[in-house]
């Protein structure tokens, strides 16, 4: 209806759940004989299994299936649509698996490798000649799998949007304060003859150090914020997904950001205070 | 006199002041806003489910309902068993599909539900009439969109499609009923409903006797967890979810969005507090020799620690006032951005306002600032008098 | 001294060292001194020598290091915090050199300041703050802030408010510091109706017209009080003690 299921024999087991009846290989005496599978990393970690074991596969509950040995752990990919999917999974032989289900010849689809240049052709090609099937870009597949995420962007980009928005404010205001608490410092370079551009260069230097500064201390938090981020998520739903990723573009975006909110916000507040009489700044 | 003092002093500096205060109201609104998507998603989610009055759902084991394409095989027998249990008064069989509309030489495929009308509860009527024959279909407005068909027509529906050979199972005739509003789809997916039966024969095969979900309506009272149990344990098979378990398990699915409330929500009432603790400090080191003085000439440390936590009040109090506005217009506009998921059911709400849940919110926001005028209202109480004169003086 | 009604002020042996670079600071050295009711001193000495510390440990500004203050008889020096501040509040008023007005409220309300922190209903002490602000000579600037007014207008305000919860003792530190020659002769006229009105006062003052227009002037130096002698050449129109 709405899944697709994966290539090469690969079964949902939340579709054909498995009653898996361990055993230990040793204890086998037909072992050789028998076909192997793939299992999911996390039925080794929930349900004890190992390889070498011993399982029974069947297309249904109560229904007699195969024995299979498991053979391999597979570990999940780095799909956005599996994140909240807590099923396992495990890979069958195509034949066994079409077998099992009565599926008899048939597949949900082909995996093609075509080299690179090649691929808007053999994609006419394919359609052309095709009976009852399209190919796609895995690109395109990609991405209409991945709409949620999509939305999910549009949703943290908007956060930022607030988040920026909540931050200029709160730096015109800090930066505001801390150009104003040396009024009287500025009144007295005033005073001697200092003039308002020499005032204003000095107070915007000032700015940019500590935007450059701050902007650095961001950017390392950033890239620790990202690690904990990754770290914890992939814990939580077990997979190797990059949930974060810090990437030159963004950090180039937010220096920038910041540069330019710290050094405007100490000019505005420097220009605001220079273009006052000195002697108002005295308090007279 | 300190309400004045207060006043006073922060319309000395109405830059700085709007500033604050500005800044307070965006950390309250992002602070409303984590409230509301906290409990937006659960409050809404367990809204739907109860709305029609189900409190348990059958679904094929280790399954949520339509997560994957299992059935439930002998529905029938099933269906016997359940109602041989005390506690159930109605069964409501599903079953889900797709349905092509055959038009000429192409067809539009839609969602399609098995429903059996008397007790159906995933959609609301809109106009015409239930889906009460054999015959007959209702669809919600994007199916008429998408297909150009109006209630009363006579449409060509088949289902079971193979892709290579290009044939259809189950081709037939219905009437396009009336026109309903799917309660657990999104607006969007073209959706029609017709009688279980009907769809059952259309997929024939052993889709005959198979439903994708069954939801049951209890008696008052009644313990649903124990009843749950004895679902489970009577239709090995299957799944029971109870309501409560449904939101639970959708919740963790979407524990992201409760994670970022929580973060970005701590983040805010930081925010407020570091506002309002530099704005109160800095007002304070300005005016030393006025305090300074107002201890010499007899007020008490606490009138003058008052006085100074009276800044924080208002500005706290304002800019929540004013982020409390706000945060409902961001709240509205990301409400709309999450909505956008694919298969959302239309009915859900990301983020939801509860009085009582966001008013606690915003008090504490209140509360955090009125804090942060704690460490300057104590120092500026603390001022030595003497000590204070002359550096001021000197200065 | 042959008055025999209590003095206003005793001070016993009063000492203020202050720390500074490891070392001890003696700003105030065993000083002892009286003030009786209605009595108008002038402290004077070069700068440095103690003469603002002397009258904060007067004022229960301070603490002193060793010794006693007593005013009507009670020890301010050892009293706590709570306690010295409202003492001063109800028995003692101070004008600064700053003025130290607050700048945000108007002269009106900045009189009223003192008297709603003693608790004195509004209306009372609105029409008090008024007649204060008339018996300074500033009834027409009720509601200019201080920004709009002139140095020596600061300071009117500034004693109107000492005297506004009618103190016992007005304390002066530098009271014409800053201001011109002209304003301060005004100021100094101030002081002696203040006085003449039976105001006590005690100002620490470099400027010699102020201290000539003290019935006694008590000369310190390095911390000590080295004369205490009555003003030989008062004002005209008042009479020695």
């Amino acid at each position: 209806m709405r899944r697709a299921m994966l290539l090469s024999g690969l079964a949902l087991a939340a579709a054909w759940p498995l009653p898996a009846r361990a055993q230990r290989a040793d204890s086998l005496p037909v072992a050789s004989r028998l076909r192997t599978i793939a299992i999911d990393e996390r039925m080794v970690s929930d349900l004890g299994l190992r390889l070498g074991d011993t399982l029974e596969v069947a297309a249904a509950p109560g229904v007699a299936g195969d024995r299979v040995i498991v053979g391999a752990v597979t570990r999940r990919t780095a799909d956005p649509s599996e994140i909240a999917r807590a099923e396992y999974r495990v890979r069958l032989h195509l034949d066994q698996l079409q077998r099992l289900t009565g599926a008899d010849d048939r597949v949900d689809r082909f995996a093609v490798a075509v080299p690179e240049p090649l691929v808007d052709s053999a994609l006419r090609s394919i359609n052309a000649r095709a009976f009852g099937f399209r190919a796609h870009r895995s690109a395109d597949v990609a991405a209409t799998s991945s709409r949620t995420f999509a939305v999910v962007s549009r949703f943290n980009r908007a956060i930022g949007v607030i988040t920026i928005v909540a931050s200029a404010i709160f730096l015109l205001c800090i930066m505001l304060l801390k150009v104003e608490e040396r009024r009287r410092d500025v009144a007295a370079l005033r005073l001697m003859g200092i003039s308002r551009r020499t005032v204003n260069r000095a107070v915007v230097l000032e700015a940019s150090g500590i935007a450059l500064l701050g902007s650095g201390a961001g950017v390392a938090f950033g890239y620790a914020s990202s690690f904990v981020i990754n770290w914890y998520y992939r814990g939580v739903y077990r997979t190797p997904l990059a949930f974060s990723i810090v990437t030159p573009g963004t950090v180039a975006f937010s220096v920038a950001l910041s540069l330019v909110l710290g050094i405007g916000a100490g000019a505005l507040a420097a220009y605001r205070l220079t273009g006052q009489p000195p002697l108002s700044l005295f308090g007279r | 006199m300190r309400a004045a003092l207060a006043r006073a002093s922060l319309q000395r500096h109405p830059l700085r002041t709007t500033l604050a205060v500005l800044g307070v109201a965006v950390s309250a609104a992002m602070l409303l806003d984590m409230v509301m998507l906290s409990t937006g998603m659960q409050v809404s989610f367990r809204a739907l489910l109860v709305r029609q009055g189900f409190e348990l759902r059958l679904t094929p084991k280790g399954t949520l309902p339509f997560d994957t394409e299992a059935r439930i095989a002998g529905a029938s027998a099933a269906e016997s068993v359940l109602r041989t249990l005390p506690g159930v008064t109605d069964i409501s069989p599903v079953l889900g599909s797709t349905l092509h509309i055959l038009r000429g030489e192409g067809a539009v495929a839609v969602f399609a539900l098995g429903i059996r009308p008397a007790v159906q509860g995933d959609y609301a009527l809109e106009a015409g009439h239930d889906a009460s024959a054999a015959d007959a279909v209702v669809a919600n407005s994007a199916f008429l969109e998408r297909t150009g068909y109006q209630v009363g027509d006579t449409i060509s529906v088949a289902a079971g499609y193979d892709a290579q050979l290009r044939t259809y199972t189950g081709r037939r005739r219905v009437v396009l009923a009336g026109r309903a509003r799917f309660l657990y789809l999104a607006s969007a997916q073209a959706a029609a409903a017709v009688p279980l039966k009907t769809l059952q024969a259309m997929l024939g095969g052993a889709d005959a006797d198979r439903v994708s979900l069954l939801m049951l309506r209890t008696r008052p009272g009644i313990d649903v967890e124990a009843l749950r149990a004895s679902i489970e344990r009577a239709i090995p098979r299957t799944t029971a979810i109870a309501t409560a378990d449904a939101v639970r398990s959708v919740e963790e699915r979407l524990s992201y969005f409760r994670q970022l409330a929580l973060i970005l929500g701590t983040i805010s009432l930081l925010v407020g507090f570091l506002l309002v603790t530099t704005l109160v400090t800095v007002s304070v080191q300005e005016r030393l020799g006025e305090l300074a003085v107002m201890r010499a000439i007899g007020v008490s440390r606490a009138h003058i620690a008052q006085q100074v936590m009276l800044e924080g009040l208002v500005i706290s109090v304002l800019g929540t006032g004013l982020g409390l506005g706000l945060g409902l217009v961001t709240a509205d506009y990301l409400n709309q951005i999450l909505r956008a998921f694919p298969g959302l059911p239309a009915a859900i709400d990301f983020f939801v306002f509860e009085a009582q849940a966001a008013y606690r919110s915003l008090a504490l926001l209140v509360a955090t600032a009125v804090l942060a005028g704690g460490f300057p209202a104590w120092r500026a109480a603390s001022l030595p008098i003497a000590a204070t004169l002359r550096t001021e003086a000197v200065s | 001294m042959t008055n025999a009604a209590p003095p206003l002020l005793r001070a016993r042996n009063l000492a203020r060292d202050y720390p500074f670079a490891g070392e001890s600071v003696h700003a105030v050295r065993d000083v002892t001194l009286e003030i009786k009711e209605g009595e108008y001193c002038a402290i004077v000495g070069p700068s440095g020598c103690g003469k603002s510390s002397l009258l904060n440990l007067l004022g229960a500004i301070d603490r002193p290091t060793r010794g006693t203050v007593e005013i009507r008889g009670r020890d301010v020096s050892g009293m706590r915090e709570r306690e010295a501040t409202s003492f001063r509040l109800h028995n003692i008023g101070f004008v600064f050199q700053r003025f130290y007005l607050m700048p945000m409220l108007s002269a009106r309300e900045n009189i009223e300041l003192p008297m709603a922190e003693a608790g004195m209903p509004r209306r009372e002490r609105r029409e008090r703050a008024q007649s204060l602000l008339a018996y300074v000579g500033l009834g027409a600037r009720v509601n200019h802030r201080p920004s709009q007014l002139s140095g020596g207008e600061q300071q009117r305000v500034a004693i109107a408010r000492a005297l506004a919860n009618r103190p016992a003792l007005l304390l002066a530190d530098e009271p014409t510091g800053e201001l011109d020659l002209h304003t301060g002769r005004e100021m100094i006229a101030l002081f002696e109706q203040l006085n003449a009105d039976g105001t006590t006062i005690v100002v620490v003052t470099h400027d010699e017209a102020l201290a000539g227009a003290a019935r006694r002037v008590i000369h310190m130096v390095d911390g000590r009080i080295v004369s205490d002698v009555a003003n030989e050449h008062p004002p005209q129109g008042q009479s020695s003690p």
